[in-house]
């Protein structure tokens, strides 16, 4: 068996026999590692909230948007056309415009839309957005029981709104509340059973409902007033008394209900708006004076994407139509294609593409990322502008590998003069410390990239501890008030080829750096002239 | 050619060195001839700084003379061409050193210090190791095989600078004051050592010293004075 010689000299220069490592190697090396794992972290990161973008993006737009390029009669043709396509999936039409909003003193103009509540959800998952947007109410003797509102409840005289309007106008959907008896020694609902409610529409009127248990099985559903009441038991759940009534659910728990048992529910009835539309005012000019749209608030949203309107309003495209004075006008579509046809962006582009062709050209189908181009150039040149950043950490530990190689050739001025007393040639001898430099910056970039790998897993862990650490407990909500940090997809590189190439660039240039760091020294070390190494003290 | 000119493993041909010094060329080495048979063995004494170490650079080909010739057995080198890589590989199967100071290698255990010279010779690992064990038994530190030289008396690392010179079966060893650190009873053993171990393998010697008693244990002594070389 042959070896190298060089990689063996400075494999042992680095890490000498009888010892587990030199002072110099250790330092080095982490040095290396923790600016590897910088790098990859910050660009790791950066492409998490890219993806994260992206996805809050197309769930808050679609894939794709489909605009008019002039007046649309024949829309509906042109939806069906759509919905022939094999590789679409869903598609919906809506309106969109602004509209005065106002509850008693308080008005907001919000952006409104307006759209298929059927197959709305399918393109917008608006009932995510409904969830996000949910709040319930805290209280010491009451539990909050509203449930999330969906699409479902989405009417011509219903609208969702986002937070800030809600906050602005004051105003909030249908509530129900349980309320407890605190004089009561027993908690019935915790030992007895969970009583639930599945529909709370926002046609629900104000007022107290109550279930009162005659035995185990079987209770009564009435209104406080007395004006209505059913009997039912636990076999067949509770009645439902249709639109307009809270639908209750109770489960069994570990205990049976006895009778005397009491839940008692308050309901209140949903906020009414009066909206006001452009149109409006266009008839007000001609002395046409219009009252007000009346419409209930049927829940609040909240969508992820921050580049989505603030103030916003989700109602039925028919109801857009009645506030622009408009019949059987649609300004665009939201376009889902199939999943295997999405991922690609250059094949996204070409099915926009052919689509713009296949609608004789009237429409302009628009891919998501080339509408939000702009963004994702920003997110780009940051990330750009973080590598060129983080590149001079790179040379700085560069820069302390020469320095110490350097001192090493210095050091080791007679063990050179030997080597090539012996037989080693000038050239090989260099190698040696381009050798120690490419062993350093190999294992500073495996050792960074493993701290990358345990920086993206405990990632969380992290980043609370130092939150808690800097801004104490309230601090998180500081920081996910800008970037939903925790809820970061970040890749590892064997989930993702992005993720995979942003750690083997790293780990390329780690190596190359650290080389080029070695021949500085090496070239000092191979021009030595041997017998003058020899005599030297 | 003769068979006596067969038997020279090395010679060296009217060899010149000069030095400048603060703008005065010096002469070091006038016109050195000199001639070593295979397994024979030459002392070379002379006072401090007369030119014995420059001697020993020019025929190892560490540094360019100003005029001459070398022949290492059959190759003929022109000594006042700058050494080149091809010679150092030459250099590593023909030439064996030892040095004064030892330049043993602190990182390396002392197997792996005497393996050095079979690595530099691009040898098999595996066919010299058992080479390199046998050698450091003779020399009396088979037992500090996996030891460090920092931990090592001078003798002991004299010995195994000694091994390492010989563990690649070179034509030559060079010799430059081995035993200067040495104190006398340790240099006089490490003497014995290097001067039975050449004769049993065969190795001719050329053996740099200050002590005429270890001048006088070689078959050829000479002394070097003015720049030429004296035989006596």
């Amino acid at each position: 068996m042959k070896s190298a010689w060089p990689l063996f000299l400075a494999w042992k220069q680095l890490f000498p026999s009888q010892r587990k490592v030199s002072f110099f190697s250790l330092l080095a090396i982490i040095g290396v590692a923790l600016g590897v794992n910088v790098m990859i972290v910050v660009v790791a990161f950066m492409q998490g909230f890219q993806q994260k973008f992206r996805t809050d993006i197309i769930d808050s737009q679609g894939h794709a948007r489909a605009v008019p390029l002039h007046r649309q009669l024949d829309w509906r043709e042109s939806v069906e056309t759509i919905k022939g396509k094999s590789q679409v999936s869903k598609v919906t039409p809506y309106l969109q415009g602004h509209l005065l909003v106002q509850n008693r003193d308080y008005n907001a103009v919000p952006f409104s839309m307006g759209i298929e509540p059927t197959d709305g959800n399918g393109v917008l998952p608006i009932n995510e957005f409904l969830k996000n947007g949910h709040i319930a109410i805290q209280g010491y003797d009451s539990k909050d029981l509203t449930p999330v509102p969906t699409t479902q409840t989405l009417e011509d005289d219903v609208v969702f709104i986002t937070q800030q309007v809600a906050n602005r106008l004051g105003v909030r959907p249908s509530t129900i509340l349980q309320i407890y008896d605190l004089n009561k020694s027993e908690n019935n609902s915790i030992s007895k059973g969970d009583i639930s409610v599945v529909r709370l529409d926002p046609f629900v009127k104000s007022g107290e409902w109550v279930i009162e248990f005659s035995n185990d099985q079987n209770f009564s559903l009435r209104n406080a007033l007395g004006t209505i009441e059913r009997h039912a038991s636990l076999g067949s759940g509770p009645p439902d008394l249709g639109w307009g009534y809270p639908k209750f659910d109770i489960k069994e728990g570990d205990y049976p209900f006895a009778s005397g048992d009491i839940y008692k529910f308050q309901v209140f009835r949903s906020s009414i708006l009066e909206v006001y539309s452009p149109s409006m005012i266009e008839n007000a000019k001609s002395d046409e004076m219009a009252p007000p749209r009346e419409v209930r608030v049927g829940g609040i949203f909240e969508v992820p994407w921050q580049g989505f309107h603030a103030d916003a309003l989700f109602g039925t495209r028919r109801f857009m139509e009645d506030m622009r004075g408009e019949v059987d006008v649609c300004d665009g579509f939201f376009i889902k294609f199939k999943s295997e046809f999405f991922e690609d962006e250059g094949r996204l582009g070409q099915l926009c593409t052919k689509l713009e062709d296949d609608l004789d050209g009237d429409w302009s189908v628009m891919p998501w990322f080339v509408e939000n181009a702009w963004f994702f150039d920003l997110l780009k040149f940051e990330e750009y502008l973080m590598v060129l950043i983080m590149i001079p950490i790179g040379l700085v530990a560069a820069f302390a590998i020469a320095i110490a190689l350097m001192t090493t050739v210095l050091r080791k001025i007679r063990e050179i003069g030997l080597l090539v007393a012996m037989g080693g040639s000038r050239f090989a001898v260099g190698t040696i410390f381009c050798f120690q430099g490419f062993i350093i910056g190999s294992m500073g970039a495996l050792l960074g990239c493993a701290l990358a790998l345990l920086f993206i897993r405990y990632r969380d862990s992290l980043m609370n501890f130092i939150v808690t650490r800097i801004a104490g407990e309230e601090g998180q909500a500081g920081v996910t008030q800008f970037y939903d940090f925790y809820s970061l997809d970040v890749p590892y590189p064997w989930e993702s080829e992005q993720s995979l190439s942003t750690f083997l660039t790293f780990i390329l240039f780690a190596i190359l750096v650290s080389t080029v760091a070695g021949l500085l020294p090496a070239w000092r070390a191979a021009r030595m002239n041997p017998a003058e190494a020899l005599r030297s003290e | 050619m003769s068979n006596n000119d067969r038997n020279i493993v090395l010679q060296a041909e009217g060899l010149c060195k000069s030095f400048s010094v603060v703008g005065e060329k010096l002469k070091v080495l006038e016109e050195i001839d000199l001639k070593l048979k295979k397994s024979s063995s030459l002392s070379i004494r002379g006072d401090s700084g007369c030119g014995k170490t420059t001697l020993l650079n020019l025929l190892a080909r560490l540094e360019p003379a100003d005029s001459g010739l070398l022949h290492w057995g059959a190759k003929i080198i022109n000594a006042q061409d700058k050494p080149c890589s091809k010679e150092a590989n030459w250099r590593a199967k023909y030439i064996g050193v030892v040095y004064q100071s030892y330049y043993l290698i602190p990182e390396l255990t002392v197997l792996e210090n005497v393996m050095m010279s079979v690595r530099l010779s691009k040898l098999s690992l595996t066919n010299y190791k058992e080479r390199a064990l046998q050698l450091l038994e003779e020399m009396g530190v088979g037992n500090k095989c996996q030891q460090i030289p920092t931990k090592l008396s001078g003798g002991e690392r004299q010995r195994v600078a000694i091994a390492r010179a010989l563990v690649n079966n070179p034509v030559v060893i060079l010799a430059d004051e081995p035993t200067g650190n040495l104190d006398e009873r340790t240099g006089g053993e490490v003497m014995d050592l290097l001067l039975n171990t050449c004769s049993k393998e065969g190795t001719s010697l050329i053996l740099v010293t200050h002590n005429p008693n270890y001048a006088r244990a070689t078959e050829q002594s000479s002394f070097l004075k003015d720049g030429r070389l004296i035989y006596e």
